[in-house]
């Protein structure tokens, strides 16, 4: 009876060990090499130089992810890697962070990265003279310096204890490092020529066609790229874009919510798999306080009791958008036992509207897409039910950043971007005196909760901190919050290994084809 | 006929400058300001002064004008803010598409259009002719985006015969050039069939009712003869005419066709310029554009004289 079970158990550890050596051995044979992908985004992508397109949208992030690279990624945790950078330390205050470069690092133009290279980038950008729109994001950085060939110093205006894995975690036109002699020596060209260190090298691209992007030969982590090449194509309408997914001619997509009707299609296609990342952040709506109605925060309470989430999915995406009650969302650090969210309560709702007594009439910018129209009247329905007549103004979407700037407004959307740490936005978003803080709002203890977070260094006591921030928020209700940032893309079954869509990135630079 | 040209082509100046005019305007009155496009989050209302002061946005719609029309005739229609590429650049590099795209729909119009028209016309009030008259305008009433759709579905999903999207220049690869514009000129060509097939039905009509037929008839010539060689040129005049403002037509289709096809063409250029404000590329591909439909009349005018002895001796 020993002996026998004796038998078993040696059979089950030798069961066991073969089982965890083949579990070792499969992946590795499954990354298999080779092979060329084609991703089909929605914009045409205007180019890569900063001081020319400001900002990199969706569709430039992606192909930037393969070209260039940035100091640090992101984890499957959020948590900053090295990539460019090999290691970092901070000054005691979090102000002073400096990384040690990864040597030997070349540009697809064979001129080294080093840090006068990085400083370059960070210095072109940051220069008044140049006027670029890329500055504001970069505005918390006071300089950068290049003690020497691999020492790259960030000096920071404020505090930031999580710098790694904010500004410099992904390909966006900040943190792409760029080869300086590229820019210098191609001029106007540059745009469309872009250099970097990144996996992959530009070998054509022709506009509104398609970009094709080969292996780099001389990469430094080549062993971890399997593609020969990328293809990435503008696939503008979203109805094509999927029946191209459908019939091959792309192997992965992006999309959003808007078209909800193939994202829930592709998740019963047996051929096809939906990558779904659930971001942080959130869409947000900002309350003017300083003008009337929404100086009484009984108005203001009463519309955001009014919202019906889960009705407003339904009818914007048919239930796909992920209702947020705090400005992190799940896919945050942040996670609160309590966020102070006010109840959906149409009757207490009217019941605060009888008690300010007047008359609630107010006009809510809106985005002149069907989306946003759509959006826009669906709260409207809402705010009536509770006796609050909102008129719809529709502008162009360029118009609402200047529009809330300028604090003309009373109710505008906005939004709160998937980031590693939630600091940077919210400071900007609600410490008195910040251009982005739209409620006009100020509160002492809201800003003392902020300054607090943004130099404590023990996580559980910023989350503590950020808990209380969303408590006093919610119940001052100066901002509120619809959906969470949830990001897609589609693609056929054979595409794996594809990261989280960190800022709904789809980085396709590490994926392989099975 | 050297004067008759001459004429016709003066007429050209007034209609060219009436359409950089509105180009102009309507691209001016566009919502939204261009400074805040440019300047994003940076749009504080300094930096807007400065930017408009230094795109000359500040001036009056008319001093803008004539300074653009001014470096337009010299030839510089300028570049895009967003991508550097200047406007000749960036329209000499799609335009081939759209030709393309034009010239095949336009085949395919009147390979459809021109022998149901015939047949129809023998048989008029047959049958087949009172059911192609209710396809015709069914067909009419569908909209591209719609038909595009379908055909996608139809053709790349389910039967997987055609591509559903993408191009290959015709000069790398013809036959896969033919593929993938097989499906954007056939829902350009399905909505124009319609058109062409009534108007030369009709003109068919009428040409069949006149004496020199019935003595063909008489002659004991056979009815595809008659139909094709005596019918077709004298009824093919509305022909021409419908032809070249199909023209027009297909450039309108063209933006939501490239778009749908994600074909990288004229249409897409617009879409884009427009959705990013980018008015230096709008203003100089509408011009472009307008010119090229307004030579396009010029010469269905030629032709008609041509076909038409009796329009160009000025008594029609």
């Amino acid at each position: 009876m020993i002996a026998a079970n004796r038998t078993s158990a040696l059979v089950r550890i030798f069961l066991v060990a073969g089982f965890a050596i083949s579990l070792c051995a499969v992946p590795a044979n499954a990354q298999k090499a080779g092979g060329s992908i084609t991703v089909g985004l929605e914009l045409d992508i205007p180019g890569f130089d900063p001081l020319k397109v400001g900002v990199f949208d969706t569709a430039a992030l992606t192909a930037a992810s393969a070209i260039f690279e940035s100091l640090t990624y992101l984890d499957d945790k959020g948590v900053a890697q090295p990539r460019l950078a090999l290691s970092w330390t901070h000054s005691d205050d979090f102000k002073i962070w400096t990384f040690k470069l990864r040597p030997g690092v070349k540009f697809h133009d064979g001129t080294p990265f080093n840090a006068e290279a990085a400083k370059a980038n960070f210095d072109r950008q940051k220069d008044p003279a140049n006027k670029c729109r890329c500055a504001f994001y970069i505005s918390a950085i006071n300089n950068v310096q290049a003690p020497d060939e691999l020492t790259l110093v960030y000096n920071l205006n404020d505090p930031s204890v999580n710098f790694p894995a904010t500004i410099l975690s992904y390909t966006n036109q900040n943190a792409a490092i760029q080869s300086p002699t590229a820019w210098k020596t191609k001029g106007e060209d540059y745009n469309r020529n872009p250099v970097g260190t990144g996996p992959f090298v530009l070998k054509s691209w022709t506009a509104g066609d398609r970009m094709v992007l080969e292996r780099n030969p001389d990469y430094w982590d080549k062993d971890k790229i399997y593609l020969d090449r990328i293809i990435v194509k503008p696939l503008p309408d979203a109805q094509s874009r999927f029946a191209s997914l459908q019939s091959g001619e792309a192997d992965i997509i992006w999309d959003d919510e808007a078209s909800a009707d193939n994202i829930q299609r592709a998740e019963k296609d047996p051929k096809l798999k939906v990558h779904t990342y659930a971001g942080s952040g959130a869409a947000v709506a900002a309350f003017n306080t300083k003008v009337a109605p929404f100086d009484d925060v009984r108005v203001r309470q009463a519309l955001v009791m009014a919202l019906d989430r889960k009705k407003l999915s339904q009818a914007l995406t048919n239930g796909l958008a992920r209702p947020a009650t705090n400005p992190y969302g799940d896919g945050s650090w942040v996670k609160c036992k309590d966020d102070g969210a006010l109840p959906y309560d149409v009757e207490k709702a009217k019941a605060l509207i009888k008690d300010y007594g007047k008359p609630v009439d107010f006009k809510m910018l809106v985005t002149a897409t069907p989306r946003g129209r759509a959006n826009g009247q669906v709260l409207q329905q809402f705010w009536k039910q509770v006796g609050a007549n909102m008129e719809i103004e529709q502008v162009d979407q360029a118009t609402i950043p200047p529009r809330a700037f300028m604090r003309q407004f009373q109710l505008t959307p906005w939004r709160i971007v998937d980031l590693a740490d939630p600091d940077m936005q919210m400071y900007a978003n609600f410490h008195t005196g910040s251009p982005v803080a739209l409620a006009n709002y100020s509160n002492p203890e809201l800003d003392r909760l902020l300054e607090h977070a943004r130099v404590t260094a023990d996580q559980d006591q910023r989350n503590e901190d950020y808990c209380a921030i969303s408590r006093l928020i919610n119940k001052e209700a100066i901002w509120y919050w619809t959906f969470q940032n949830t990001y897609y893309a589609m693609s056929s079954t054979k595409v794996k290994g594809l990261p989280k869509m960190y800022s709904g990135v789809i980085d396709v630079s590490r994926v392989w084809l099975e | 006929m050297l004067l008759f040209v001459a004429r016709k082509f003066l007429y050209l100046i007034p209609v060219l400058i009436a359409v950089s005019l509105l180009t102009f305007c309507i691209a001016s009155l566009l919502p939204g300001d261009l400074a805040y496009t440019i300047l994003g989050d940076q749009a504080t209302p300094e930096n807007v002064a400065a930017l408009r002061h230094d795109m000359g946005l500040d001036q009056p719609i008319w001093v803008r004008y004539f300074g653009w029309l001014g470096h337009v005739l010299q030839g510089d229609f300028g570049r895009s803010f967003r991508t550097g590429q200047t406007v000749l650049q960036a329209v000499t590099e799609r335009l081939p598409v759209s030709f393309e795209l034009m010239i095949l729909a336009e085949i395919m119009c009147l390979v459809i259009g021109i022998p149901l028209a015939i047949i129809c016309a023998a048989r008029s009030g047959g049958v087949f002719d009172r059911f192609m008259t209710g396809a015709a305008f069914g067909m009419l009433s569908v909209p591209t985006f719609l038909s595009a759709i379908l055909l996608i579905y139809l053709f790349a999903v389910e039967l997987r015969w055609l591509p559903a999207t993408g191009y290959v220049p015709f000069g790398e690869d013809p036959a896969a050039n033919l593929r993938f514009m097989m499906l954007p000129a056939l829902t350009l060509a399905l909505a124009e069939w319609p058109g062409i097939m009534r108007v030369l039905r009709s003109d068919m009509i009428a040409t069949l009712q006149e004496d020199y037929i019935a003595l063909a008839k008489a002659k004991g010539l056979k009815a595809s003869r008659i139909l094709f060689v005596h019918a077709l040129k004298p009824s093919s005049l509305t022909l021409v005419t419908i032809t070249g403002i199909n023209i027009g037509r297909l450039i309108g289709g063209a933006v939501i066709v490239e778009t749908i096809f994600a074909l990288p063409g004229i249409g897409r250029l617009l879409v884009g310029a427009i959705g990013t404000r980018d008015l230096i590329i709008l203003q100089g591909v509408v011009l472009l554009v307008g010119a090229g439909f307004v030579l396009m009349n010029f010469i269905v005018d030629m032709l008609y004289a041509t076909l038409d002895p009796r329009i160009r001796h000025g008594h029609a």
